[in-house]
Order: structure tokens, then sequence, then C-alpha cells
């Protein structure tokens, strides 16, 4: 059970503040924003206890997100009902910021009386609220030149207009009642990689989580079919013939959608409610379809002068036409490095070293499949031992991959029905990033 | 226009300018004021002020208004009781409204306001609401009796509404039923006693089918609800597994954490060996696994969870390692929760894998993350024998790092890794000693210094790494002297000719320059015993010493169990039973697993009424007058801590022994011929100390005071059965029955105490009153977990027998005194004396034919013993069991003579003679003994071994 929900700006500014059970004090709220600002790294912040009081809180859009409960309650639940209650927010505010949360109290009020009641929380899905919500959101989008790049010469649609501005998906839920028209419906294929690369190459750990999530912004939509890859199977055992099949550990659903032909066609039926939902996740454990896509060879020596020359070569295995961006690689170096030389093969590559985390950070904007790049980083490392060279590695990196899907999940197709009156949008897009990309040395 | 401007209003007499507005005949004006009250509310300005204008825009079609007035009425109504009366009105009306969002938003705002006064008003349109045609209204009614419950327990009770409340649990909305059920679930939990959440295989089948309809936090009620229910048989309870299974694959981790908690628990009553079982437990790795991949909150709080249920059932999670290991952009909680549970899983099969990347760990830029890591490979080693080599390697290389703090965690684990192995990996001690000078934390200092004590025979220059430590003795941390005083005698009694110098400057200074009362107190224990009996002092400080578990982290199984009841809750987080940080009523039952298929009666307190054993006298609870009181009174008695291992708290009595006998010669032998001046010196500083002094002595050294040891003899010794020793009735609830047992040379206690009374007890602790043999608890009473009523444990004291002397009566007469929370009781019972015959009581023969001429004649007493059906040779077997030697056997005209000895445990030797007639029940003991007094004990003994 819940007793107070809170939101907190990151200065500890009291934006919403809600008692529902009445067995805590509102002094309870600048207690927690001491607590959660004393915490040192190593203390799990998650769960916090102050006698009887437990605050559980997430982070997020930088604003603290606090329940507080006197009874054994499932830490769980308010995790989780935190979470969806940010989604909320975010879904009927247009964005998460302290701004957004401050313009729209009423609403958010309104909001926390249907979706809690005396502790007990009632529903978080926007399709049921929509029937109770009175409060009009206010939006805070100032105005910008960028939203008129896409508005074509002599109203013709550009080529720019193919691709969905990043900010389509950020609006609140409700102004679709009265722009009416625009009617879209993203549908966004996530994965995040997990590698572990060890020093001999090998490949010692690849994990791939991902999830479907739709954006729905649709005033009426009685039901959407996506359509999965067919050959998509879940489980070792479950694979049919062989081929290039499309495989996964494991999978969950979202409680709305319905697999009638989901075992037999590899399609998902939901009715999408307004705004953001998950709607599958998956994962697959210690396996990759493909290459990693990232290698390195590492060469490190000391040179005469007593320097640590590092000589980085790292190539790309996507297929030629795709492209990694953002990638940045982290390298640990040694305790006491001071200066860093570089020698990098192309200039729009950078590096520098950071001496607070010890580490030489390389950075590519873009990294096109099937091509290799260099770097030759040259330490000054006072005080140089044998030891020292342990302190190397081991090297992570991080970037993003648009357009593609590690475990070759696609989406076959995305039908609305009845059929829209008026053009809907549909988009569907790929990505997947580093979870965790590490590469021994 | 944005609603942020209502937080810029702070000029003065604001309050009079919304006033004014409040009541404004514009709608929109109206509804903007209330906007900037609340966002004063929010603030933490005070604006009661305004309750009766707020009030007066309550009547009004407008929702939005409406709903606005209704969060300012929830938030001042109980600081204006009188004034919220006025708004009584409104809600009456509104409850009858035909529009259900209005009718659900009164009956919701009027439990919210904590007003006694409107409780009454609110009756009849909660019982309207209770039976409103729209499923919206139902829950929010039903959520509404839970409210007013807290309000007002006896009213809702009065006016019938829990009646109305179960009866929605088969409503046909779903909503509705997981509001009911989690109304009543609380309601419940306020009276333990009552049959509220009336659990039937009937109320279950209809929970079960609301659960796949309502909505994911409806399921989590539901859930957590059937988890209170216990299954009549391990079908049922299969029936109900199958059926929850399906919510594992739920996208809502605290659905699956809450149908993971169902499982586990109803997993305890289906037997291994069906097949359901074993699919079961492969069900439940994929959704812990993908908990995982949640933000790092979730894993968190779901590592927690692991980690626990990794300690119960290892086996769901053994093939999943790989999960555990850590990612380089994880918190560091989470790291550090990960590693914990690697460990755990960590085994034979998988211990190469958990080691490299241990090592690459142990190389990371986080200095607290690599600490660990290098502790858990130590961990390793202890855990998995076959891995310590390599292991030990490991440690080996990352000490060769020289960074100062891997090295330091290092060493403090190979101090463990040498506990665990001791004399295996001695060959590593070079390398480590070449590291004395980086270590400046006070743990690995100590540990080295112990390794350097334990191994000095070994390290050629011991002594003067011991000597280089001592120079700053003073500035050391008490650890740290602590360790060194006991490594300098280990020293000394191994080189005790190149090191006395050193052993008495250590003495010295911990004695005397030293404030601290335990390194004072060990100080003189080593001084006196190196100066009464060296031999002794060489037995006592270079004892063998019990190897370290290889699972002392463990959780302790009763919470372990307590614990996987309150799965995917704030317990399983923090690790703790609720009552330890949840107040009031709500929440502090312990819950405790099913038993297993068949043996589900088990788990009641054992038979507490058997039959009463040797000891004939009734036990009797000590008056609470007289002197022995006091006694017992002015000992000590010091609960023990319920977090590691408890320190010894028994006082024991040195007066006895000769404090300044030169005893030290036999040590030093012909080296020294007792030199005058070490006599001087040892003979100084003990003269100045008490008597007698009681002092806290660490866990190795306590274990050997205990004189009872000898040759192990695990062959079964006779043990009366338990009786009742002190009765609840006395005892404020508590009930203790007990008995005697000599196991493996030790005698204990063993006893079992039954809590009944209603409140928990805690903070146990036991302590004798003297008597005949000096009987001593050899540690403290072990009850780590409270006891919570109706709860019963079983303790094994053990025993010694060096404990303060006074001469009883009856001889074999013990009074005890146990302390708990509550109160001290007193009590007092008998042991049988066979408890205290040691195993080396067997006399030569030859000696046995002296004595028995030495002893006088008026010293030997007979006794019969009746209807015994035992051949001589059964006999002989049975006694002897119990430490009754039969040196030799003689056969005189069809009767057999069997000749005994035996040796209680103060030295004094009992001798026996007994006659068994072939085709006769009754036996003759002849006893003789320098102390006849102890005969009558005896006797009773023999009577009980023989017949049992």
């Amino acid at each position: 059970m819940i007793s107070q929900v809170f939101i907190l700006s990151s200065q500890g500014d009291h934006l919403i503040y809600k008692d529902f059970r009445g067995e805590a004090g509102s002094d309870v709220v600048n207690l927690f924003y001491e607590k959660v600002t004393a915490l040192t790294g190593d203390q799990p912040p998650v769960v916090m206890r102050h006698k009887d009081v437990h605050f559980v809180h997430v982070r997020q859009g930088g604003l603290y997100w606090v329940a507080t409960t006197t009874a054994d309650t499932s830490p769980f639940t308010i995790i989780e009902f935190l979470n969806r209650l940010t989604a909320l927010v975010k879904d009927y505010c247009g964005s998460l910021s302290e701004r957004s949360v401050q313009m729209n109290f009423a609403l958010i009020y309104e909001l926390l009386d249907e979706v809690v009641d005396y502790g007990y929380i009632q529903t978080t899905s926007s399709d049921i609220l929509k029937n109770f919500i009175q409060t009009e959101a206010v939006s805070s989008k100032p105005f910008s030149l960028f939203d008129l790049s896409n508005v074509g010469l002599f109203g013709a649609e550009t080529q720019q207009s193919k691709v969905a501005p990043s900010s389509a998906a950020t609006r609140p839920i409700q102004s679709s009642r009265d722009q009416g028209g625009k009617s879209e419906i993203f549908v966004d294929v996530i994965e995040r990689m997990l590698v572990v690369i060890g020093s001999n190459g090998v490949l010692m750990k690849a994990d791939i989580e991902g999830e479907i999530k739709v954006k729905c912004y649709m005033p009426t939509c009685s039901e959407m079919r996506i359509g999965l890859n067919e050959e998509f199977s879940i489980g070792k055992s479950q694979l049919r013939g062989y081929g290039a099949a499309v495989r996964v550990d494991e999978c969950s659903f979202h409680q709305a959608v319905r697999l009638d032909e989901f075992d037999s066609l590899r399609i998902l039926r939901l009715c999408p409610s307004q705004g953001e939902q998950t709607v599958m996740q998956y994962q697959l454990s210690d396996d990759l379809p493909s290459a990693p896509p990232f290698r390195l060879f590492p060469t490190i020596e000391r040179d005469n002068g007593g320097r640590l020359l590092m000589y980085m070569k790292l190539r790309c295995d996507l297929p030629p036409k795709s492209a990694g961006i953002n990638v940045s690689a982290t390298i640990p170096v040694p305790k006491g490095s001071v200066s860093l030389s570089q020698e990098l093969s192309s200039p729009d590559q950078s590096a520098e070293l950071q001496p607070q985390s010890r580490a030489v950070v390389w950075k590519i904007p873009r990294f096109p499949g099937g091509t290799q790049l260099s770097a030759l980083f040259k330490l000054e490392v006072p005080g140089f031992s044998s030891a020292s060279m342990l302190e190397v590695g081991p090297v992570s990196l991080s970037f993003e991959l648009p357009k593609i899907t590690a475990t070759g999940l696609q989406i076959r197709f995305l039908r609305l029905s009845p059929f829209q009156p008026g053009p809907a949008q549909r988009w569907v897009r790929y990505v997947t990033h580093s979870d965790s990309y590490t590469i021994r040395i | 226009m944005t609603d942020s401007k209502y937080f810029t209003t702070t000029k003065k007499g604001e309050i009079f300018e919304l006033k004014a507005e409040l009541n404004s005949d514009k709608k929109e004006k109206k509804k903007e004021a209330v906007k900037k009250v609340i966002a004063s509310m929010t603030v933490g300005k005070d604006v009661s002020a305004l309750f009766p204008d707020v009030v007066n825009c309550m009547q009004t079609d407008n929702l939005e208004l409406k709903k606005l007035v209704y969060l300012y009425l929830m938030n001042y109504a109980k600081s204006q009781p009188d004034m919220a009366i006025m708004a009584v009105n409104t809600f009456v009306k509104d409850c009858e409204d035909p529009n259900p969002l209005i009718r659900a938003l009164a009956v919701r705002t009027m439990g919210c306001i904590r007003v006694d006064k409107i409780t009454e008003y609110l009756c009849e349109p909660l019982r309207k609401c209770l039976k409103d045609e729209d499923p919206y209204v139902r829950k929010t009614a039903a959520v509404c009796v839970a409210k007013l419950h807290d309000i007002n327990a006896q009213l809702v009770e009065d006016q019938g509404f829990l009646d109305t409340l179960k009866d929605l649990i088969s409503d046909s909305n779903p909503m509705v039923v997981a509001n009911a059920v989690a109304a009543l679930s609380e309601i419940a939990e306020s009276h333990p006693n009552s049959n509220l959440l009336d659990l039937n295989p009937q109320t279950i089948n209809k929970l079960l089918t609301a659960l796949n309809e309502c909505t994911e936090w409806g399921q989590i009620f539901i859930l957590d609800c059937l988890a209170n229910y216990t299954p009549r048989d391990d079908r049922e309870s299969q029936s109900i597994c199958e059926r929850v299974t399906p919510r594992l694959s739920h996208a809502n981790s605290a659905v699956v954490l809450s149908a993971v908690k169902v499982l586990m628990k109803f997993m305890e009553m289906l037997p291994k060996d069906l097949d359901y079982y074993g699919t079961l437990l492969k069900k439940l790795a994929p959704p812990l696994v993908t908990l995982l991949s949640a933000e790092p909150e979730l894993q968190y709080v779901a590592l927690r969870n692991i980690n626990l249920i990794v300690q119960r059932r290892p086996e769901i999670l053994k093939h999943e390692m790989k999960v555990f290991f850590v990612k380089y952009n994880d918190p560091i909680y989470v790291k550090l929760e990960k590693l914990d549970i690697m460990i755990r899983l960590a085994s034979q099969a998988n211990i190469a894998q958990v080691l490299a990347e241990l090592k690459e760990y142990a190389t990371e830029v986080d200095v607290d993350f690599v600490r660990k890591a290098v502790r858990a490979i130590g961990r390793c080693a202890i855990k998995v024998e076959q891995s310590a080599e390599r292991c030990v390697s490991t440690l080996l290389d990352l000490i060769q790092t020289k960074v100062n703090y891997v090295v330091q965690e290092a060493i403090v684990v190979i101090k463990d890794i040498f506990r665990k192995y001791p004399n295996k990996y001695e060959s590593v001690i070079a390398t480590l000693c070449e590291n004395l000078d980086s270590l400046d934390e006070p743990e690995a200092r100590a540990a080295m210094i112990w390794i350097v004590g334990e191994y000095a025979e070994r390290i050629d220059n011991a002594d003067e790494l011991l000597e280089s430590f001592l120079e700053g003795f003073h500035d050391e941390s008490t650890q740290v002297q602590l360790q060194l005083l006991t490594a300098i005698v280990k020293l000394f009694l191994k080189k005790p000719t190149e090191t006395q110098e050193l052993v008495q400057q250590v003495l010295s200074l911990a004695t005397q320059d030293s404030d601290n009362p335990d390194l004072r107190d060990r100080g003189y224990i080593y001084w006196r015993l190196l100066s009464t009996d060296p031999v002794a002092a060489k037995e006592v400080v270079l004892a063998e010493k019990p190897l370290i578990s290889e699972e002392t982290d463990l959780i302790e199984p009763t919470l372990l169990e307590e614990l996987i009841c309150h799965i995917g809750t704030l317990a399983s987080v923090y690790h703790k039973p609720p009552s330890a940080f949840v107040e009031g009523s709500r929440g502090v039952q312990h819950k405790r697993l099913p038993g297993s298929a068949g043996s589900g009666e088990s788990v009641e307190s054992p038979d507490v009424a058997s039959a009463p054993g040797v000891s004939e006298a009734p036990p009797a609870v000590i008056p609470s007058q007289g002197d022995l009181l006091g006694d017992l009174l002015n000992l000590d008695l010091t609960p023990p801590t319920t977090t590691g291992p408890p320190p010894p708290s028994s006082g024991m009595q040195m007066g006895a022994m000769d404090l300044l006998g030169g005893g030290l010669d036999s040590l030093l032998g012909g080296d020294l011929g007792g030199s005058p001046a070490m006599g001087g010196g040892f003979g100084a500083a003990p003269a100045a100390m008490p008597a007698s002094f009681t002092a806290p002595v660490s866990g190795g050294l306590d274990d050997l005071f205990d004189l009872g040891g000898g040759v192990g003899m695990p062959m079964g010794a006779y043990s009366p059965p338990k009786t009742v020793w002190l009765p609840a009735m006395k005892a404020k609830g508590l009930e203790i029955s007990g008995t005697f047992a000599r196991r493996s040379g030790v005698v204990q206690m063993e006893m079992t105490l039954t809590n009944k009374a209603m409140s928990v007890m805690t903070d146990f602790a036991i302590q004798f009153n003297r008597n005949s043999f000096g009987l001593a608890p050899a540690g403290p009473l072990q009850v780590l977990t409270p006891l919570s009523p109706n709860q019963s444990i079983e303790v094994t004291l053990p025993l010694n027998t060096v404990g303060p002397v006074m001469k009883m009566e009856p001889l074999n007469n013990l009074q005890v005194a146990v302390k708990n929370n509550i109160d001290v009781f007193y009590f007092s019972c008998q042991y049988p004396i066979s408890m205290l015959f040691a195993e080396d009581g067997k006399m030569e023969r030859q000696v046995f034919l002296a004595t028995w001429k030495d002893i006088p004649n008026e010293n030997e007493s007979q006794f019969q013993i009746k209807d015994c059906h035992l051949n001589s040779d059964a006999a002989s077997n049975k006694l002897q069991g119990s430490n009754i030697f039969t040196i030799a056997k003689r056969t005189v005209e069809g009767q057999d003579m069997l000749y005994q000895s035996m040796k209680l445990s103060n030295g004094i030797w009992l001798l026996a003679e007994l006659r068994v007639q072939a085709g006769n029940p009754n036996y003759t003991v002849s006893l003789k003994c320098r102390a006849p007094e102890v005969s009558q004990c005896v006797f009773q003994s023999y009577e009980a071994v023989l017949k049992n």
C-alpha cells in the first residue's frame, strides 16, 4: 500500500504532494531529500528507511518520483507503479520536466486520484483513464524553426517528411482530440546488446534484450495487428527446419496483447491505448545471430622513452550499407597517466584523456560497416611498472546501430482495423544500442 | 496561459484576493482561484483559512471544479472538523447523482475525510454504493470500507459492511473483486484471528478465475492473497501452481514476483520426485533472469530477492551463472549484489568461469568493487575445495600488481584460506612477507600478524617481523594489538629461547600500558597461563582451531524461511523480518513455509508432556527468596547479539589456579634451567591481580577449557527423554523442557523453548548457579531469531565443568536462570550423573585391583536393580555406551560378575561390581568410591541406563 506520493525537483522543490492514507506527515518530504542527497556511491538508493516510513523512488526527467509506505509492501509494485506514473505524466503532458509537471499540477493531481485510491493502485492504463480525466493538458512546446522543416515547398511532400521527426513522439495524447486529422502510430523495435569479448578474441558472452514499443496517437483505434518474421521462434527446442531463423530465448507480452494468431502466424493483436506502451519484451542469451558488430585489435607496448604506446585497430563488421553512430570507446589507462598524444585515421574522430575516470575516450561519430579505423595513443606514465600494464583495459564501447536489429527481428506488416478514416501515419523504427559492450585486453 | 503562474504569487494579502475570486460569479474565475489555492497548498502554505469559501464552490456541476474542491477538502477537513460537516450534504446528494463518476468521486472523497463525525453520515451512502449498478462505483466503495475501518472499525462491523465486502469477492467485475480482496486482506491483518478472508477451495477458485481477467495491479492483490492460503494437499497445491504459472511471463515485474512468491511457497508441498516439480523449477528461472534486464532500481530489488531464492533453492538458477556477471556500466550497488550471488552459485562445474571473471573485476577502477571482488575470490576458495589452489595463485597474481588496496584485501582473504586449509599453502608466505610495509589498514595488518604468528616456526625472521610491529604498538587499533599479543605468545611457545624479551615486552605493553580492558584481560590470561603451566599454555594457545565453515554468511534457516514467504516485499530487500521494521499490528504475523507432503503436521511444537525421565524429583521453580537467588542475580546475564558470532559471556573462575607456581621451567626445560630473571618477570604482575577474575575469552580459547574432551566416542550415551523444567504458567508464557546428553565427549543441555505467550520473545540468556561438579555453559544460549508466539525452538547448549563448585543437595541438582526480554526465570533440574563419566574412564586391571583393595570397606554400598532382563554382555555393552567400562568378567556358579570402572569429570574414580544371575531379573551393584556421596546418583544412572 502506498502511503504518499510526491514529486520533487532536483533542487528539492515540492512539485506534487499527495497523501493517501494519512500515516505520515508532509515533513517526510524534506527528510527524503536530505537522505537522498546524502547518499554515497555504493549505497543502494532504491529503498530507504526513516523509522517507520520507507521511501521508494525513481529518477526520471531530472525529477524524484517518490512513494512512501509504512507496511511491508512490494517494492516491485511501487517501482513499477512509479515508472508507469512517469509514463502517464509524459503521455498526458507531452514531456517530463520540472516545467511540465509544474504547469500541469491540477492534471497530475487528478491522475493520481484516479490511479491510486487509499494506497491501492487502481489502473495505469491511459485507455481507462481517459474516461475520467477532465483537466486539459498545458503543453510547453516552444516555437521552433525546426517544426517548419517538414513543410515542403508549395506543400509538396519532401524527402524529409518520410522520416518522422524525433519530436513527433513527444506530445500529449489528449491533443489528438483537438487536432483530429493528425493520427499517427509508431512501432519501435529497440534492442540492447550485452557483449564481452575475451582478450583472445573469443566471444565470451553475448546477450540481447529487446522490446517492441507502440506509441499511439489516434483517436479511435480498435485493433492493430503486428506481424513479426514468420520464422520467429522462442526457446531452443522450437527451431523449425534450418536456415536463418530469428530466435529468442524468452519473451513476455503486455497484457492487452492477444496471442491467438501468434503461435501459427506470428501476429500480435492488440488494441493500443493512447500513449506509449511496451508490447513485447524478449531476450536472447549467449547467442548472436551474426558476428559482433565491432572488433578491436590492440597492441600495447612501451617505447624506449618509457611511454605507453597503444595501437588500436577497430573494425566494424556490419553490412556495408549500415553504420554505427555515436561510437565511443573508453580505454582505461594506468593511474597517473599525464599526457596523451594521438594519431587518428580520420579527422572526424576525436580522443581525449580523462584523468578523473582514468581513461582515454575515443569518439567516432559515424562508422560505416565493413571499414576499419585505427588510432595510436601515446601516454606519458610516470612511475610505470609492469603492474601498470594490468591496469590497461578492458575497453568498453558504446554505440547506436540505427535500422538494425541484432536478433534479425523485423516487423512484417502493421495493419489497423477497422480501416481508419483519414490518413493514419504508421512508422516502424529499428535501433540497437550497446548496453554493455566490453572487449578485454 | 499556463498553470505555473499559480506558484509565483507570493504577495501579502493574497488570501483576501483569493477569497474574493472564490466568491466570484464567473465559473472560470472560480476554477482559477481554486487552482491557485491548491498550488499554495502543494508548496506548503497554509490556506486553511479559505475553507468555507472553497466549500461554497462545491455545489457545481462542473466535474473539473468539483474534483479540485474535493482535493482541497481531503487535505484540510481534518484540521477543520466542524466546517467539514458543512460539506456532508453535498456528499450525500452527490452519492445519488445519475452520473456514476460523481457518485464514485463522492464516496471516494468522503472516505478520505478522516473526521469521526462524518463517518456516521457516510454509512448510508456507502451501503448504497456497495450495491451500485456501476462497477466503477462498486470498486471505489469497496476501498472505502477499508478507509472507514481504519477510522472506526467497530462501526464497520456493526453496519455489516464486512459481509457485503465478502460478497463482492464473487462480483462479476474483476476490478471489484481485486479491490474487495485488497480491502479484506488489509482489514484481516488488523484482526489476525478473525476468519475474514475465509480462504477455501471455492473462494480460491473464484480468485483464480478473476486473476485472468483483472488489471495487472489487481492481479498483484489476488496473488498476494493466494500466498496466504495453505492448500490441503499436494494435488491442490499443484493445481494452483498450474494456474499461477502463466503470470510468470507478465511484463509487470511486480506480478511476476508475486507469482514467484506463491510458487515458492506452494512448491514446499510438492513431492520432489514429482515430474511437475522439475517442470516448475525450470519455469522459474527465465522470469527471474528477465528481471535483470530492467532498470537498475528494479534490478537491485530483484537481485536481493534472487539472493534469497538461491539460498533456498540453488537448483533453480544453477545454470544461469552468466547472467550475474557484472556489466561495466552497472551501478555499484547492483555490482556488489551480483558478486554475492555469483559466489552463492559457484560450484565445481563453473568455478573456472567465475574465477576468470573475478580476476577481471579485480583490475577495475572502482575501489569498493575491486575489494569485494578480491574477497569473493577468497570465498570461492573456501566454498569450492577443488578451486582453492587456483584461487591462491590468482590472489598471488593480484598481490604482484602491488596495488595497495588489492594487496591488503588479498592478504585478508589468504588468512581465511589458511584457516580453511591449514598447512597447505605456506609456500606463499614468503611473498606475503614482502608486502609487509605496504599494509596500512588494521584488518590487513591483523591478518598478516596472524599469519606470521601461526606459522612462526617456518618463518626464519618471525621475531624481527613481529618486533617491527611492536614499535608502534600504542598507535595500532585494538584488532591489531590483540592479534600482535597472541602472535607473539605463539611465537614464544614455539621458539622460547630467543623470544623471551619480546614476549615480556608485549605482555607488559598489554597489561600495564594499555587502557583497553579486552587487551589487558587477554594479556593477563596469557601471562598467568605462561607462569602457571606452560604445557597447558601451549595446549591453549596453540590448540587446533576449528575449520571455518564454507558458508558463514548464509542467512539463518528460520529467518530464510520467513523471508521466502515475503518475497517481493520490503522484507526481502532489507533481508529482515517485517516485524523488525513495521510498527503496529500490520504485517507482523510471522509466516512460515508449509511442510512438505506427508509431514505437514511436523511444524507443531513437540510433545511437551512427555513421560518423566530419570530425574524423579519434579522440576521445581526456585522460590524468589533466599541466598541462592542472590548468587544468580549477581551473575551478568548478557543476551547474545543476533548478528555475527556472539562473544561467549561465560565468566570463568580462575582463582583455583596456582598463580605463582614456577611451572615455566618445564617448558623451558634444560635450555634455560629456570632462570630467576624469568620467574621474577612473570611473577610480579600477576601477583597484583585479583584472586579470581572473569574475562571474556574468544571462541577458540573457550573450547579449550572444555575439559570433557578425550577420545571422541560417537556411540550413543544414554540421555533421558525431555521433561518440562519450567512450566509456562510460572514463566510468563515461556516453557522450557529439556534433557542432558553427552555427545562426543561434550556434555550438552538440550532444551526446547516454547513461546506460549502472545508476544515475541527475544534476548535469551542462561546462567547456572554453582553446583556440585562445576557445570557451566560453554557458550551463550544460541537463540538467534526472536521466538514468536506458539513457536518452539530446539537449543543445544554445550557445557563445561570448569565453573564454580558448591555441593548441592541432591548432588546432581542444577539451578538455572533463564532470561529473556520479559523477565528472568529460575528453575532447577537434575542431570544424570552418567553425563559426567569421562571417555578415558577405563582403568588398568592391576590398578583396578589395587584400588579396589585400597578403598576402605565402609565406602562400599550395594544396590539392587530390579526387573532387568538383559544378559551380562548386553548390559556391559549398554553401560559402555555411557562410559561405564567393563574391565573384567568372572563367572561363578552361573553368576556373572562384571568389574567396572568410571571416572567423573572432576577426576574421581568409581569402581563397581555388577552381579547378574541367569534367569534372575534382579541385579546387584556394589559401588566403591573414595567419595561415597556420589554412590546414590551413580546407582540411579545405572538403573536408568540399563532400563532404557
